[in-house]
């Protein structure tokens, strides 16, 4: 078993400055549904880890709130209150739907949207969301402040640009404009404790007539950083939604998927599946009728 | 019936539902060591040295042994407590450590050093089976498992083909699949500091069989190991060679040491050395007439018993068995048998071979009947068994019901089966993405251990003189509720309270040995001893309550506490003082109930003989969603119909039938473990996936009851046959859902959508 120091720290003050002294060797802890697991595991990226910093009673670090259009989530905030927040199902109702369809209620309980992100796994659930969202992070040391976009935060699968002596206390989003409509599908092996093998979230905005002015499309377990596939946005900004422009689009996604991971063992099934989810949430998003979303009773 | 045929709770529900029951990993004793295993990282090598000097110094470790420090380095067939030069499979443990606490215990094992050489394998069934592979075990020429050839000759095939208007032929695959039982493997040996003797407590299905592993490991007699079991966190088959292997371990650690030594095994080692549901290649030539009637049915079943293998050459005999399904044939071939792999073995697991077997052979009536161009239903009318048909293996049914029809119709009405078919049908033809579908299978089930083995055991009962009755098996309650059904068969031929039986756990040195808890025989054949014992008993109390009435004993009946005479229920006297007047004259009420087992005929070479004494039968029908734009399969509403016999508890029957469907669920959708020459990729539950709650159907069990010649009050067998045609039945509705058929299991999301495996490399 992995050994290593452990501080509990009383405030954000205090973590800090264990953070900032740790170093390199040391990492927060917050729910610890994936940092104890890889402990336990005795993952390689964890090696070096000297020193945990429990961040978990810092409770001024859950919350959600908006101020001045802006939806700031507390990097301790968890998944069960996200989910359930009626500022969230109301602003963003696709990042609580992501939020509920994390693991388990005891994972939801205790997993945070601050660990989900650094976490930073290709499968994680909220991360398509908050870059669809075109979300930040607020990142806290000794040293001041800085704010990143969550797509240049996730590095890689498991990589973020967290520097040493750093602790991610807030992600923020703008609130989408009125009239934006929102949808995220995870498709798993089961209906539970399941790890998305494809999701996919899609924010749209249609204007007079129909006419698509704002997509936003980041499928989920997908690709090695979680990003919007501009190629199948453009297929339908501009233009009037139509089932045929959203199959398009999510032929389009697809093709990009492969550009961008080459062929892997599971690429000829992940190629028509995401083409089918993301046409699915273009027409539950853009409120039309699709007949696949709809089981047949 | 007072007591049998009632839904009461479980005698044991109390403890586990308030967290009292003990279970062997929550057992402690003073001076407790806890010992771990170093297992192999390579699924063949040859062991070039191990160097544990330096384990030996850490500080809190005990001993530190190897195969030279065992008295047997192997166990009853051939599996190994420690490996001596050569590693054969990833579970192999070439040392094994006690330490004061668990981290000094892991601390050593990493100061161990090994050098291997790392050795070509073999890991599939054609590699094992292509000529002048290599040899997995030097015993076993071709790779073939011992005695695990069974074939079964009737008739002529070549006949029958050639007066078939339609022959098809087919392969399916079943892949290993895991018990996933919720509580690993663990257990405590705790040595007798006088005579050398061991007493092990542990989560072991089958102390007996356990007890013959500790035994060889220390090389003593049976007689100075003494196995108690513990409550059972689940076991399905799987709690055998892998708690003979870790008991053994332990006891000999434990004698070394002179301490108590627990041995508790992380999920991961438990994926890694316990055995696996055996993967199956089904290969079937099977012809009929125009008009239905099957004329002939070839099969070569090969299954992969891995690096050992203690139970393909008894489970391949009930495959051979089982192997055309619940029809009546006239011409059969078929030949079983196994092969050996450098991959985790094959055990024991829920159905014994039947729900891998079931799912070939039922998928392959629905392939036939498509080719026949007839309903798939009216296919199996066509030519299921009927009273006083003849079995694939030459057994006249006349002396038992024969219910295939009786349960099929009556599960296929209850589910509307014809009406939703109708239904999904034409919506199907209206295409879109989500479809409908509904399957069906139906399968029968020889009860108990039949023509494979004795199915021999001991019941005791024992009345205490304030009334109270302790009851002990030699077969164990592994969760299923063995220990409720026992109490309540001795409480209702006893004519007492419920409330009034306790029974005890299996100590070995307590029971004789009554084979092993397996074959659903807990009930139908551990129950018959216990209702013998019970009856032995009774007869003595009836006797000393005649006296106390002035009746004979023949006039006498009980229920309730009380024995009365029938003509005259006033002429009654309590239970307790019956029990006191034979216990003051110098009556024993402890007596001991042996089921002696049927003479069953079987001649090996052709597979004819009288395999079962009886069967029971089972029908079930699953209705399931496809998503056919991403594979993903909801399984909606599964109606599943047994010929129990009777039901001793109802309630808890039909708990076997909900577990069955979701295990059943689980095998034809998504359990898989997957492997990469011969290491075990998801090792856990995060990668291994089974059925939640979520994904459970609407569940609709049926418990029909018949008069059973044999069974205890005409109980019949239930814990497997539940789970082993759903599968086949979830397969057959995908296929009716999508058109297209998944011939290898599990439908998981990409065969479902592309028809074919995709493996992670």
């Amino acid at each position: 078993m992995h050994k290593f120091d452990y501080v509990k720290a009383r405030s954000l003050e205090e973590a800090l400055r264990a953070l900032s002294q740790g170093g390199e060797k040391a990492c927060a802890l917050a729910g610890g549904t994936d940092l104890l697991v890889g402990f336990r595991a005795e993952d390689a990226r964890l090696r070096h880890i000297e020193l945990v910093v429990d961040i978990g009673d810092l409770t001024e670090l859950a919350y959600i709130r908006e101020e001045n259009g802006c939806v700031a989530l507390g990097a301790l905030t968890t998944h069960a209150a996200i989910a359930e927040s009626s500022l969230i199902r109301v602003a963003a109702p696709f990042l609580a739907t992501a939020c509920s369809q994390v693991g388990s209620p005891q994972i939801r309980n205790r997993g945070t949207v601050g660990g989900n992100l650094c976490n930073a796994s290709p499968a994680a659930d909220t991360l398509p969301v908050l870059v669809a969202l075109e979300a930040e992070v607020v990142l806290r040391s000794l040293g001041g402040e800085r704010r990143v976009p969550v797509s240049r935060f996730v590095e890689g699968p498991h990589r973020t640009g967290l520097r040493p002596g750093e602790l991610v206390t807030e992600v923020r989003f703008n609130r989408p404009l009125p009239g934006s409509r929102t949808c995220f599908i995870k498709l798993g092996r089961r209906k539970a404790m399941s790890i998305a093998r494809l999701s996919i979230a899609v924010l749209l905005r249609t204007g007079d007539g129909g006419v698509v002015e704002e997509i936003r499309l980041v499928p989920g377990a997908a690709l090695p950083v979680p990003a919007r596939v501009t190629a199948a946005e453009e297929i339908l900004r501009g233009q009037g939604l139509t089932v045929e422009l959203a199959r398009e689009a999510g032929e389009k996604l697809a093709q990009e998927m492969v550009r961008i991971t080459g062929q892997r063992w599971s690429t000829p099934y992940k190629v028509p599946a995401i083409a089918a989810l993301t046409r699915r949430a273009i027409l539950t998003a853009g409120g039309l009728e699709d007949v696949a979303t709809r089981s047949q009773a | 019936m007072g007591v049998v045929s009632r839904p009461v709770p479980r005698v044991d529900a109390y403890e586990k539902v308030t967290g009292r029951a003990k279970f062997a990993a929550d057992l402690y004793f003073p001076g407790m060591l806890y010992g771990k295993v170093l297992r192999s990282p390579h699924a063949h090598a040859r062991i070039v040295k191990i160097d544990v000097s330096r384990a030996r110094e850490v500080p809190g470790v005990h001993c530190v042994l190897t195969a030279a420090d065992l008295p047997a380095a192997r166990s009853w067939f051939t599996y190994l407590f420690l490996a001596e030069d050569e590693v054969r499979y990833t579970g192999d443990a070439v040392a094994m450590v006690a330490a004061e606490d668990p981290d000094a215990a892991e601390e050593a094992l990493k100061a161990i050093e090994v050098v291997y050489e790392p050795l070509p394998g073999v890991f599939t069934i054609e590699e094992a089976l292509e000529p002048g592979a290599l040899q997995v075990q030097d015993y076993a020429p071709g790779n073939i498992v011992r005695n695990s050839h069974w074939p079964v000759r009737r008739g002529n095939v070549e006949e029958g083909f050639a007066r078939s208007d339609v022959i098809i032929e087919r392969e399916y695959r079943t892949p290993f699949i895991e018990h996933a039982y919720i509580e690993p493997e663990a257990t405590v040996a705790v040595p007798d500091p006088v005579d050398g003797s061991v007493t092990v407590y542990g989560s072991v299905q089958n102390p007996y069989m356990t007890r013959r592993y500790v035994a060889a490991a220390l090389g003593t007699a049976l007689g100075k190991v003494r196995i108690i079991q513990q409550t059972l966190g689940g076991s399905f088959g799987g709690k055998e060679e892998v708690m003979g292997l870790m008991c053994g371990r332990a006891a000999v650690m434990a004698v070394k040491t002179g301490r108590p030594v627990k041995m508790v095994n992380t999920r991961e080692e438990s994926f890694v050395e316990s055995a696996k549901r055996h993967p199956f290649r089904l290969r079937y030539k099977i012809g009929a007439t125009r008009e239905g009637r099957i004329m002939a049915f070839e099969a070569e079943l090969v299954d992969e018993g891995g690096a050992y293998n203690s139970q393909a050459q008894f489970m391949n005999w009930r495959a051979c068995v089982h192997s055309a399904g619940c029809y009546e044939i006239p011409n059969v071939k078929v030949d079983v048998y196994a092969v050996h792999t450098n991959n985790v073995y094959g055990g024991a697991m829920r159905g014994y071979s039947s729900p891998q077997v079931i799912f070939g052979q039922e998928s392959l009536m629905d392939e036939l009947a498509e080719a026949l161009g007839m309903d798939p239903v009216e296919l199996r009318r066509k030519n299921a068994l009927r009273f006083g048909s003849v079995t694939i293996t030459g057994q006249k049914l006349d002396d038992q019901p024969v219910n295939v029809l009786a349960v099929m119709e009556r599960v296929l009405e209850e589910a509307d089966y014809f009406n939703r078919r109708e239904e999904y049908t034409r919506q199907r033809e209206k295409g879109g993405p989500r479809r409908r579908g509904i399957g069906m299978a139906v399968s029968y089930r020889g009860c108990g251990l039949g023509a494979e083995t004795a199915d021999a055991t001991g019941g005791l009962v024992s009345v205490q003189e304030d009334g109270s009755v302790i009851i002990r098996s030699g077969l164990t309650d592994n969760g299923q509720g063995l220990s409720t059904s026992h109490a309540q068969i001795v409480a209702e031929e006893l004519g007492i309270p419920l409330s009034k039986v306790v029974y005890q756990r299996v100590d070995t040195s307590t029971m004789p040995d009554g084979g092993m808890t397996v074959a659903s025989r807990g009930t139908y054949t551990g129950g018959r001893a216990m209702l013998l014992a019970a009856r032995k008993v009774k007869e003595i109390i009836f006797r000393g309550a005649a006296e106390l009435l002035s009746c004979r004993p023949e006039e006498l009946a009980s229920s309730d506490g009380l024995i009365f005479c029938s003509s005259d229920p006033s002429k009654k006297v309590s239970f307790e003082e019956a029990v006191r007047h034979c216990l003051f004259r110098g009556e024993t009420l402890t007596q001991l109930g042996w089921v002696v087992p049927p003479e069953l005929p079987w001649d090996r070479p052709t597979g004819q003989g009288k395999a079962f004494p009886t069967y029971m039968y089972s029908c079930v029908v699953a209705e399931v969603e496809v998503d056919t734009e991403t594979g993903q399969v909801e399984v909606l509403r599964v109606t599943a119909g047994h010929d129990v016999g009777r039901a001793i508890n109802p309630a808890l029957a039909a708990g076997q039938i909900y577990g069955g469907i979701v295990m059943g669920m689980g095998m034809a959708l998504m359990e898989e473990v997957e492997l990469h020459k011969g290491v075990i990729l998801n090792p856990n539950f995060d990668s291994y996936t089974i059925p939640t709650s979520l994904d459970m159907p609407e569940m609709k069990p049926l418990l029909l009851e018949s008069e059973d010649p044999v069974g205890p009050f005409h109980a019949k067998s239930l814990g497997e046959p539940a789970m082993e045609c759903v599968a086949a039945a979830i397969v057959n509705a995908v296929a009716h859902a999508t058109g297209r058929r998944v011939r290898s299991l599990p439908a998981n999301l990409e065969k479902v959508l592309l028809g074919k495996t995709l493996a992670r490399s």
